[in-house]
């Protein structure tokens, strides 16, 4: 199988990274009752899933493009 | 058999989104296949993007909760004060008799405070985590701005006790525009009152 057909996988795995953070970090807030559990959420769980999102687009835009 | 809280989906969710973007990231050359590239999308852009939904409207509820609120040490005498063993304190009245709801009495009085409200109101909220963890807790504590009487008249108005009332009736008007305030007045006074706690009686509750 040729695993760089499409020339997005490496890319994928800096993404990919940041996105099982961001929502680790989703997870950890979820089991926490506190009020700082919302700035876990939203700020640095969100911070992580949208620079994991965003670099995921990338990827599919610079591999089309 | 109980169907499991929205919670407990979510954090499914979040583990089922973990292991597909860890088999993606371990297994790259199933984006080779169509199926493949259809599941790193879901992976890596609708999953997230529906914990993300998923989880702020989850925090959102949560805070709505009186052991939320009450979890600031900060907090603990406003909550103490649900428990006054005395009818003319307001929140402590309408707590033990369950005219609101227990599990989110703080909410059903506050709505337009710290997180539930407006933006302002939710950057107010912010603003409470900052000065819990980072800054100088005031000795009293105020609301950000003079209590509305919106929040009493969300389940008051229209009720035959509170219309049929001959005083409530001269003042209608000025309780409905704010003009006369339902708690600052002289007529329901005596609110959380945590100040004078040490001269109180407090109800235990048998469960």
């Amino acid at each position: 199988m040729n695993t760089q057909s499409t020339g997005i996988q490496p890319s994928l795995r800096v993404p990919g990274t940041l996105l099982i953070l961001g929502l680790a970090i989703e997870l950890i807030s979820l089991l926490w009752n506190k009020p700082l559990a919302f700035i876990l959420f939203a700020f640095a769980g969100g911070a992580f899933l949208v620079a994991g999102i965003l670099l995921y687009l990338y990827s599919l835009v610079s591999a089309h493009g | 058999m109980q169907l499991p809280t929205p919670g407990a989906l979510l954090i499914a969710l979040l583990l089922v989104s973990l292991v597909l973007i860890a088999i993606v990231v371990f297994r790259p050359a199933i984006t080779n296949s169509r199926e493949g590239k259809i599941l790193a999308f879901l992976a890596f852009l609708i999953l997230p993007v529906l914990c993300m939904a998923w989880g702020a409207s989850e925090h959102i509820d949560r805070s709505k909760q009186t052991q939320f609120c009450l979890s600031c040490h900060v907090m603990e005498p406003y909550g103490k004060s649900l428990y006054v063993d005395d009818p003319g304190y307001v929140p402590a009245a309408h707590y033990q008799n369950h005219r609101i709801p227990v599990e989110e009495a703080c909410y059903t009085c506050h709505t337009d405070y710290a997180l539930y409200g407006s933006l302002r109101a939710k950057m107010e909220g912010l603003q409470h985590i900052y000065v819990q963890y980072l800054g100088t807790i005031p000795k009293k504590i105020t609301l950000f701005k003079p209590y509305n009487n919106r929040e009493c008249l969300h389940c008051h108005l229209g009720a035959r006790s509170f219309e049929s009332n001959p005083v409530h009736q001269a003042i209608m008007d000025s309780i409905k525009s704010n003009q006369m305030s339902c708690i600052t007045s002289g007529c329901h006074d005596t609110v959380h009152n945590v100040a004078s706690q040490d001269h109180v009686k407090f109800w235990s509750p048998v469960q």
